[in-house]
């Protein structure tokens, strides 16, 4: 017994050895392509959401994500509906838009963006929609900031 | 200070040179890439790390001692990671905060530290409660799945001997820690150990409960010298200060008032979740009681207080031990030994010394040398 032990030990230490050596090479890649498969995402509190559908118009499309809801009591971001305006460069400086958050073909709140001064009243159209004014980012649930190459506005629910 | 019972040891140059060959021949491999590109500064940058990490090791070689060869490596990492980091910020956005606008993107490089609070959502809801992206992209290479990776394997091999080889944190306070000769409190209260393991639960529960990463938000001390949020509002001017605070108290006064590394003792719940990792690892560090006295001096020695009167007694450090070396070291009588799992306490000591450093220091060149060689580069640019 005393010796299985030892020999057990003594093949955990060379494979150790054998692990450091691999892993630069096919370690970290087979491990990543793992995590990768595991179908994990970022949590739509930071990502915004599924997109839902998209609406276009003459110069740029808005994309309306899913509503992302208050999962846990204690989670102190609001639930909300993330909208993109793409691509930010064809965007007026001042405009407005109706637009159909829950995909049901009618208008449900009208946002007035600056897109220059990063903000946005948001006005409901739909007594299930709250108005809200931001200037920039006023909390992850209720925000207009530019991201990437599009104008995203947060409308908390 | 107890003098040494039985004789120094010291190898031969030859026999030394030739333990160290196995770790220049993998310097030269992790550095290859570095040493063809273009300017001079990659080339000297990652000539000067090759040459630090092979001659560390060389001396861990011939003088049979690990941690204050192994200290010079990880105060270098410790202070530099933030030299790079902080530049490669500056670089892509002129600041050290991050505005929400790159949390929406996905666009926050990755941080080990966030990993035990992952877990619970991860497994429940398949979601990552990070601002991040789980794959990397042109924008943000410090993607989850490849740092998750990387702590992984990295943990396979050093368990908790991360904290000693692999985080670029520690050695923060582990400088700190070795400026004064001798300690000004010598006395902490031993139920402080368990912190690590309350701040560990709590964080993994409030994390899973209010779907947000609450250490990165609220207590981690490395904010002050990495990545925080942009502060635009009182909120975010709290959570600055409490980093601030956190930082300067545990990771610069505390270390220079107890010679301990106080923030991996006291707080780390990344430090707690890897001792876990000890139970897994085929090395460890046992203190052979027929040679043991005790005279107290790898208590003392020491770092994150893991020696204790009962540990001593168990003949093996508390599983917060992290492998750094520094009781084998102080150790005058050579009860304390590094040791196989498994096989008999002090037959093979040397051996499993040798196997363990091997396997730390080849992580040690790959990860860390890399990082001390970016921010070298980033140096060398001014200069060259």
């Amino acid at each position: 017994m005393k010796k299985l032990r030892s020999i057990l030990g003594n093949t955990g230490a060379v494979l150790t050895l054998a692990l450091a050596v691999l892993a630069p090479f096919l370690l970290f890649g087979w491990f990543q392509a793992a995590i990768g498969a595991a179908h994990l995402r970022i949590d739509p509190t930071y990502s915004g959401g599924q997109i839902s559908h998209v609406i276009d118009r003459a110069n740029y499309r808005i994309v309306v994500n899913r509503p992302v809801p208050r999962r846990s009591p204690l989670q102190r971001i609001g639930p909300f509906v993330q909208v993109t305006w793409t691509p930010a460069a064809s965007l007026p400086a001042h405009f407005s838009d109706d637009v159909d958050l829950d995909g049901d073909g009618t208008p449900d709140v009208r946002v007035a963006i600056d897109s220059q001064n990063l903000s946005v009243d948001v006005a409901p159209l739909n007594a299930r929609y709250r108005p809200m004014h931001s200037q920039g980012v006023t909390s992850f649930s209720a925000l207009i900031a530019r991201v990437k190459d599009g104008l995203v506005v947060r409308i908390p629910l | 200070m107890t003098d040494r019972v039985l004789p120094t040891p010291r190898r031969s140059i030859g026999k030394s040179l030739l333990l160290t060959l196995p770790i220049l021949l993998w310097s030269l491999l992790m550095f290859s890439r570095s040493m063809i590109e273009p300017g001079r500064a990659p080339k000297l940058a990652a000539a000067a790390t090759l040459v630090f990490m092979v001659a560390l090791f060389f001396q861990m070689m011939r003088t049979l001692e690990t941690h204050r060869w192994r200290r010079y490596f990880f105060v270098a990492l410790g202070f530099l990671f933030p030299v790079g980091f902080i530049w490669q910020l500056y670089a892509l956005r002129g600041s050290m905060s991050i505005p929400v606008e790159r949390m929406l993107s996905g666009d926050t490089p990755f941080c080990f530290l966030a990993i035990p609070m992952m877990i619970l959502p991860a497994a429940v809801a398949g979601t990552v409660i990070f601002p991040g992206s789980i794959l990397p992209t042109a924008s943000n290479p410090h993607a989850i799945a490849a740092m998750v990776a990387l702590w992984f394997a990295a943990t396979l091999v050093l368990g908790k001997g991360w904290c000693s080889y692999g985080c670029f944190f520690g050695g923060i306070e582990e400088g700190f820690s070795a400026i004064p000769k001798k300690p000004r409190i010598r006395r902490l209260d031993p139920r402080w150990r368990w912190m690590p393991w309350a701040v560990l639960a709590a964080i993994v529960l409030l994390s899973a409960a209010t779907l947000e990463p609450v250490y990165c938000m609220w207590l981690c001390p490395f904010k002050a010298v990495t990545e925080y949020p942009a502060v635009r509002s009182f909120e975010t001017a709290v959570q600055m200060g409490i980093f601030i605070t956190l930082f300067a108290g545990l990771v610069v006064v505390l270390p220079l008032l107890t010679k301990k590394r106080t923030q991996c003792s006291f707080l780390c719940p990344f430090g707690a979740f890897q001792s876990i990792f000890n139970k897994t690892g085929a090395f460890d560090i046992r203190l052979d009681q027929s040679k043991c006295t005790p005279c107290v001096l790898c208590e003392k020695a020491c770092p994150t207080m893991s020696i204790t009167p009962e540990a001593v007694a168990a003949g093996k450090p508390l599983m917060s031990c992290m492998k750094c070396g520094a009781c084998v070291d102080a150790c005058v009588r050579d009860a304390a030994v590094w040791h196989i799992k498994g096989t008999e306490v002090g037959a093979s000591s040397e051996r499993a010394r040798l196997m363990y450093l091997y396997s730390a220091w080849a992580f040690a060149v790959m990860f860390g040398g890399s990082i001390i060689a970016g921010a070298l580069e980033k140096l060398f640019g001014l200069m060259v």
